[in-house]
């Protein structure tokens, strides 16, 4: 209860326009170097995040609530399709808008912030690589988060090896019939589009395609909801098809394209997650500023131990080289430098890592109470956990930069 | 402007119009058929209400209510607005709205008078009203 409270102070601290208040954590300060345009949107976004989601953070997670109406309300915002066309609904901004707002957002809610994300990628991949036709048939409703998206790349069989996956989709006539299934797909079963990588062609990546797919097609039906120890804000299922019919005219790009498709959408998805740890690590930065200078042991606030200012300092500074590495990469992405996959991966890579260690150790510094439901910490660490493991464990970022200096 | 607080550009408007003003209102009724606001206005000792005949000129508290949320697009329309600047000597001369009716010290002050005791000094205070 009380340290809920905590969590919209130092939210709405967040949104103060940071007055020179002698420095007060002016190191972490997110919206160093930022255009005055960018600190607009990233004043929106926190905003947004302390008033309409911290204060909820707690309850969708415990309750399991896909937050529709509150998505919906950031949507009309422009949340919805922040990177996506404007002639579509989007709200055409770049790369680094996209990672401030995300990392804005998930000071609010991490869970619920990461599913954005998700589906902001997915519409750009249709906004992307669909002809005119299916640009205007799917994006609005998904910009205006009227309907939600998912996207299918794991199965059970292949999650890091992505390209062996197995789900077929058989020409036949001018349709696809699809059989196979995915897994740990998130929203699934509560959303209303799915972007499928599918195999229509030979074994390895050349051969998948990418195919757009929506809830209520016969044949397309999912799993039971798991049970997941963060990321509750936003239901996980397996998607199942079983003669699966799909017009061709929901193939995205051409035949054989989809893995193409599936690895530059997760380019900015790599940038969108880490950007979301972010935000869950500065959230906890302050909570445990907040807590060292309040609890009291042996005398003193914690604040006065030279340990615990020496761990805040290192979490501190950990926190900007993270900031600094996703940003660098949301610039080389927009710019479509040629670095721009790789260093997207270095950013996924060393942003979760550090972040999950400064949400875990804020936690620690909260001692026995940081344990507690009753205070956020714990929650940010339960959500960012998952960063490491998802689009693209933290070891296949490894492979794709050692491939990147060795090959 | 919450940017300067100046508390003048709304008094300002209003007097420029010749309309009615509210300033500092922290509730807001509109009356659609008898064309007017009633306002309830934050001011030194508490809160005072008003009824405008419309047009009139309004100055928000902040305890008038929720700003809304600004939407990314129109952000990114804001900047784009046009943003004229003017040298003052464009606007040309304003008349002058205050008239100089008199000028005067104040006056010197009285002396004052000694009592002897409590009594006697609440008797005085009696007497001079």
């Amino acid at each position: 209860a009380m340290a809920w409270r905590a969590v919209s102070r130092f939210a709405a601290r967040l949104l103060l326009p940071l007055p020179p208040r002698r420095g007060i954590a002016s190191c972490i300060d997110p919206s160093t170097g930022l255009t005055e345009e960018q600190k607009e949107f990233q004043k929106v976004a926190l905003d947004f995040a302390a008033k309409e989601m911290a204060p909820h953070m707690a309850e969708w997670d415990e309750k399991e609530i896909f937050p529709v109406e509150a998505m919906r309300k950031a949507a009309q915002l422009g949340f919805g399709g922040i990177y996506v066309k404007p002639d579509v609904g989007g709200s055409g901004l770049s790369r680094l808008d996209t990672s401030v707002i995300f990392e804005a957002l998930s000071t609010g809610c991490t869970s619920t912030t990461a599913y954005m994300s998700i589906h902001n990628m997915c519409v750009w991949m249709i906004d992307t690589f669909g002809n005119e036709e299916q640009r205007h048939r799917f994006c609005p409703s998904l910009c205006s988060m009227e309907k939600f998206a998912s996207y299918c790349l794991t199965e059970p069989g292949s999650g890091s090896d992505a390209a062996s996956l197995l789900t077929s989709a058989q020409r036949k006539g001018d349709t696809y019939v699809l059989n196979g299934s995915k897994a740990f797909i998130s929203g699934g079963g509560d959303t209303d589009v799915y972007v499928v990588m599918c195999r229509t062609g030979g074994p390895g990546p050349k051969g998948i395609s990418c195919l757009v797919l929506e809830k209520g097609t016969p044949g397309l039906s999912f799993g039971k909801k798991e049970k997941k120890v963060g990321w509750n804000s936003q239901p996980t299922r397996a998607v199942i098809f079983e003669d699966c019919v799909v017009p061709v005219g929901n193939r995205l790009g051409a035949e054989g394209q989809g893995f193409s498709i599936a690895m530059k959408g997760l380019n900015g998805g790599r940038i969108n997650i880490a950007s979301c740890s972010l935000g869950a690590a500065h959230a906890c930065v302050l909570l445990a500023q907040e807590h060292l200078t309040v609890r009291k042991q042996f005398g003193e606030p914690l604040a006065n131990n030279q340990y615990l200012q020496f761990r805040l300092a290192e979490m501190a500074t950990r926190l900007v080289a993270a900031r600094l590495m996703v940003r660098n990469a949301a610039r080389a992405l927009q710019e479509e430098r040629e670095d721009a996959a790789v260093l997207c991966s270095m950013a996924k890579l060393f942003a979760t890592d550090e972040c999950f260690a400064i949400c875990n150790q804020a936690l620690q510094m909260h001692g026995g109470y940081g344990y507690l439901k009753d205070y956020a910490v714990q929650q940010f660490v339960r959500d960012i956990r998952v960063h490491q493991i998802l689009e693209g464990t933290n070891e296949v970022m490894r492979l794709i930069v050692a491939r990147n200096l060795l090959q | 402007a919450i940017d300067d607080d100046c508390n003048q550009t709304g008094q300002i408007l209003a007097a420029i119009l010749d309309w009615p003003q509210g300033t500092f209102v922290s509730r807001l009724e509109v009356e659609p058929q008898a064309q007017a606001v009633l306002v309830e206005r934050e001011v030194d000792g508490g809160l005072e209400r008003l009824r405008l005949k419309l047009p009139a000129v309004l100055t928000a508290d902040l305890r008038l209510n929720e700003p809304r949320y600004a939407t990314l697009p129109n952000i990114m329309k804001a900047k784009k607005k046009p943003l004229e600047v003017q040298p003052l000597e464009a606007a040309g001369p304003s008349p002058p709205r205050l008239r100089l009716l008199r000028l005067e010290e104040p006056g010197p002050r009285a002396a004052g008078a000694k009592v002897a005791s409590v009594p006697e000094l609440l008797d005085s205070l009696r007497q001079a009203g």
